[in-house]
């Protein structure tokens, strides 16, 4: 008797505590879409697109006048997204082959003993704080790119639109690939492991080799634990501040494919990094309003990326579903 | 009509009549067994050896497994291999297809053959398309049933051809495995959905698409209802008469039903080999007839 009330009891403790989560969730997507909507309204749907020098509107908006009535607002936040977008899909793009090659590796072929030290290092470097990366980023490959790749005839042929120092999206883009590529490990290793032996030896007894049998079967079945990696590392990447805004060059510039290879070359500030990089102004009411509206931006992505990715998800689990 | 209604049986969807033995025939004929037609005898001439297993010992780190076991394989015939649990009979059953290999610990001394080749100067991957198995519990890949049964001939080249190529081809192993009526409306169907019978035919027909000529079965019938299994066998005496078939049970009854040959295994010994009537009716070793009678097992 007295076991079931308090089973009773516990459950509604932590039903009220879960509330209490996801009330806190609602809140603060409220709370940031309130605190940004004068930054989009005063913009329409060209706060999304370009329109000058992003970083020229943003000192503009930091020196508006103190009366309400005359705040500016105008920004074009395209260089921003376009550098959050770019940096997050090449990096993630990357992370996944890494590492799903790197998960076959360890759960098929890697030997006992390999494997052993292999896995707990993975989980570890998974727990490193970005901002470690980002000071190797700064004070090591930063000048080796800046010194290596960045040549005196590809700094003379942008001269008049951007600064190469080596702050560059190439150099976000590999560390934060090595960022998040661990994490994907750990999660597709763990889903490989799930999959049934019996389908694997089905697959060899047919006369296919285990690297074939894994591609085949083993990577096919864990689609849906890759995708949810993709997302998790997607969400990391997007909200990837202070490593970012360190090595990827404080300037709002859209690196232009165009340039050919310089383009890696070139610097791209994400939304994180920016908000990062200009908090000491919050107190400016509306260049605080134009940071939130960023914000917002970056929630409002990550949300969807786990909606498209629960999608995703159910989609490619049609034919693993027995039932 | 209500006194006729058969037992709540599960059933399964085919148009097919079900193998359902009607309560007279089962008590006239004296026990389940014999309510079961047995295979006809294959006609002398149609048996021809596959393949040859000589002195052959497997050993899992120290422990002996199969110890220099002989037997021979034949098309025409149904080799049956039973014995208690870990008597050895599915590590033979493995060897065969060099599926043991794959296990770290197992040493393999002897020599097998096939069609009079050394079977580890075989490429494996050529070995186990002319070896095809069929284990314990189904396991259809997590795909269509179409690409279940496309599978082992898509990966068999590298160019993998296309879909249409492949149907006749896929259509066979179906009719083969006698899973085509059930399935051929909806081949695009997750062949994971299928009951647990059908999956099994499933199973049999991905193997027999890439045109083995010794099909080995590791228990195929032991997570099946009665139904299926009959439908199993029965399926296993037709297919017989094309290439060999090598079946581990240790469902005696089963053994009976569909072996032409049987193999006793014990703790890793051969111990009495010849054909089914002879092994079950007239054993010649006491260790086998008290293992055909129930003494122990």
């Amino acid at each position: 008797m007295s076991a079931t009330r308090e089973d009773r009891r516990v459950g509604l403790t932590l039903g009220a505590l879960s509330s209490l989560v996801l009330l806190l969730i609602a809140g603060m997507i409220f709370f940031v879409l309130e605190k940004a909507w004068p930054s989009f309204s005063h913009n329409g749907l060209s706060w999304f697109g370009a329109k000058g020098e992003v970083d020229a509107q943003l000192t503009e908006i930091f020196n508006s006048p103190a009366d309400p009535n005359n705040y500016v607002y105008t920004i074009g936040a395209w260089p921003l997204i376009y550098a959050t977008a770019l940096v997050t899909f090449l990096s993630v793009a990357l992370a996944t082959v890494f590492s799903v090659l790197s998960a076959i590796f360890i759960v098929e072929f890697a030997p006992d003993r390999l494997r052993r030290v292999l896995e707990p290092v993975v989980r570890l470097l998974a727990a490193v704080p970005s901002v470690i990366y980002g000071l190797i980023g700064i004070l090591v490959i930063v000048p080796f790119v800046a010194d290596h790749f960045v040549t005196e005839g590809a700094r003379e042929s942008v001269r008049f639109v951007i600064q190469l120092d080596g702050t560059s999206l190439a150099v976000a883009t590999a560390i934060l690939t090595v960022m998040i590529t661990p994490i994907m490990i750990a999660i597709i290793v763990d889903a490989l492991r799930t999959v049934p032996q019996g389908w694997t030896q089905g697959a060899v007894a047919l006369g296919v080799n285990r690297w074939r049998a894994m591609r085949t079967i083993a990577v096919r079945t864990a689609r849906p634990a890759i995708v949810a990696a993709a997302v998790l590392a997607s969400a990391r990447a997007l909200g990837e501040a202070i490593m970012l805004s360190m090595v990827s060059g404080s300037v709002g510039f859209a690196p232009n494919p165009l340039d050919g290879y310089i383009f890696l070359l070139e610097p791209a500030r994400p939304l994180a990094a920016t908000i990062v990089d200009n908090a000491e102004g919050l107190s400016v009411v509306p260049f605080g309003q134009t940071l939130y509206a960023f914000a917002a931006v970056l929630l409002v992505s990550t949300a969807m990326l786990s909606l498209g990715g629960w999608y995703a998800r159910r989609a490619l689990r049609k034919y693993t579903v027995t039932r | 009509m209500a006194e006729l209604t058969p037992p709540p049986v599960r059933r399964i969807a085919l148009d097919a009549d079900p193998t359902v033995i009607p309560p007279e025939e089962a008590i006239n004929g004296n026990g389940h067994a014999s309510a079961v037609r047995r295979p006809e005898a294959p006609r002398p001439g149609t048996v021809l050896e596959r393949m040859r297993v000589e002195e052959l010992s497997v050993a899992y780190g120290s422990k002996l497994a199969v110890n220099r076991v002989s037997i021979e394989v034949n098309r025409g015939e149904v080799l049956a291999l039973i014995g208690p649990s870990g008597c050895g009979k599915t590590t033979l059953l493995r060897s065969l297809n060099r599926l043991v290999d794959g296990t770290a610990s197992a040493a393999r001394s002897g020599r097998i053959l096939l069609d009079g080749n050394d079977i580890d100067f075989i490429d494996v991957t050529q070995l186990r398309r002319q070896v095809g198995m069929v284990f314990q519990q189904p396991n259809p890949f997590p795909m269509s049933i179409f690409d279940n049964i496309a599978y082992g001939l898509r990966e068999r080249g590298s160019r993998k051809p296309s879909k249409r190529a492949l149907e006749p081809a896929v259509h066979s192993a179906l009719h083969r495995a006698g899973l085509l009526e059930e399935v051929k409306d909806d081949l695009q169907h997750p062949a994971l959905r299928l009951s647990g019978g059908q999956q099994q035919r499933l199973c049999i027909a991905r193997s027999l698409a890439v045109q083995p000529e010794v099909l080995l079965l590791d228990e195929p019938c032991s997570a099946l209802d009665p139904i299926s299994t009959g439908i199993i066998e029965e399926l296993i005496a037709k297919l017989r008469t094309e290439i060999a078939i090598v079946i581990v049970t240790h469902n005696l009854q089963q053994a009976q039903r569909v072996a032409d040959r049987v193999a006793f295994m014990y703790l890793g010994d051969l111990v009495e080999y010849g054909a089914a009537e002879q092994v079950f009716e007239a054993p010649q070793a006491m260790r086998t007839r008290d293992y055909v009678t129930g003494a122990f097992g």
